[in-house]
């Protein structure tokens, strides 16, 4: 048992070094790096649920347009919708592009830079 | 030797309701038995409660922790409420897609039905904290910063990119599962036909077998990055849903 009791002051002072370590510590937290296949998955299923759901939204008030109100308009909203659809696949796949080049580039700050001799010279 | 034939599904009980064929099949039995697993790994591992964890509760504790992190990281401090949520989901696929390696087991993630459903889940409570958060102010995460008359054109798209995230994050897990589990299928097809070949080729049917152990691993590494991405995703998901930040 010893004598000196913890005074809050330091108590608090361990407090904030703890905090300042956890921050340290998560903001280089490695993600970890998807696999080659893994990137390949995501843009193929960004760019096809773009056109399947533009495609399938046309189709849908296409077949509305003419169940319901018997206005046939057959071709023309799958048309626009799929464009439409195609324009927000790519919107999403460059979304996921700017994604992963962000984290490579995290994890490239992350790792301790090596100097480059041919650079300097 | 057909390679699909393992996703297909087979009535164990057969029971039909009302003219629904609602069978207690293969699929509906690897469910229960990933909740089961699951439920008795997480409690029976931290049930000792040590203070120096055992091995199990020390698995148990860093799952939780890593759920934990992840959504502090991606939503913030308030997204800690959906903590169950999120980590229910997150054990259930990583459960499914570990057992579903087990030879002669079956992968319930490989199912669009099964994948599906989950992420319909996720984004109907996304769209529900969203409007309960915001009430119709959610609608402007489908308005980005551009000049009336391009809205015209960018509203569209941005609803339509909204509505491709249930199908996107579903198809990934499902098309992941099925990707790998088939071409595990294809190379051991050919290890049994180089196998009946004789001769030479019975020795060279030991390659493919090589390929077989390294394409495990990489399912392994495949079936936890899976799971890891759709918790992240969710959790991605549900910032949008709680701080309505513009994501551009």
């Amino acid at each position: 048992m010893s004598n000196t009791t913890p005074e809050p002051e330091d108590l608090k002072r361990l407090g904030k070094r703890l905090e300042e370590v956890r921050q340290r510590e998560s903001a280089k937290a490695p993600a970890s790096p998807p696999t080659s296949m893994g990137i390949a998955f995501r843009f193929a299923a960004e760019m096809m649920s773009g056109l399947l759901v533009g495609g399938g939204m046309g189709w849908g008030i296409d077949w509305a347009l003419g169940r319901l109100f018997s206005i046939h308009t057959r071709p023309v909203f799958l048309i626009v919708f799929f464009v439409l659809g195609a324009a927000a696949g790519i919107r999403n796949v460059m979304h996921a592009a700017k994604e992963l080049n962000e984290q490579s580039a995290a994890a490239m700050n992350a790792a301790p830079s090596v100097k480059d001799d041919e650079e300097e010279r | 030797m057909n390679p699909m034939e393992q996703f297909e599904i087979h009535p164990i009980v057969p029971l039909h309701i009302g003219g629904y064929d609602v069978s207690f099949t293969n699929q509906s039995l690897l469910m229960c038995i990933v909740v089961a697993a699951a439920s008795l790994f997480l409690t029976l591992s931290v049930s000792k409660n040590r203070l120096v964890p055992s091995r199990a509760q020390s698995m148990a504790e860093m799952s939780y922790e890593f759920v934990a992190n992840m959504i502090q990281s991606a939503a913030g401090h308030d997204g800690l409420k959906f903590f169950p949520f999120v980590f229910t989901l997150f054990i259930f696929v990583l459960f499914s897609n570990f057992l579903g390696l087990i030879p002669g087991s079956f992968t319930v993630t490989s199912q669009i039905a099964v994948t599906f459903s989950l992420a319909a889940v996720v984004i109907l409570t996304v769209l529900i904290v969203g409007f309960a958060r915001h009430g119709l102010g959610f609608l402007k995460l489908f308005v980005p910063k551009a000049p009336i008359l391009l809205l015209l054109l960018l509203v569209p798209i941005e609803i339509i990119s909204f509505l491709t995230r249930p199908i996107s994050l579903s198809v990934r897990l499902f098309a992941n599962m099925l990707a790998g589990h088939t071409m595990l299928q294809v190379f051991a097809g050919f290890v049994i036909l180089l196998g009946g070949a004789g001769g030479v080729l019975s020795v060279l049917s030991i390659a493919p077998m090589f390929l077989i152990v390294a394409i495990m691993l990489l399912e392994l590494l495949v079936a936890f990055l899976q799971a890891y991405v759709f918790a992240i995703l969710t959790c991605i998901y549900l910032n949008e849903a709680l701080h309505l930040h513009d994501h551009h």
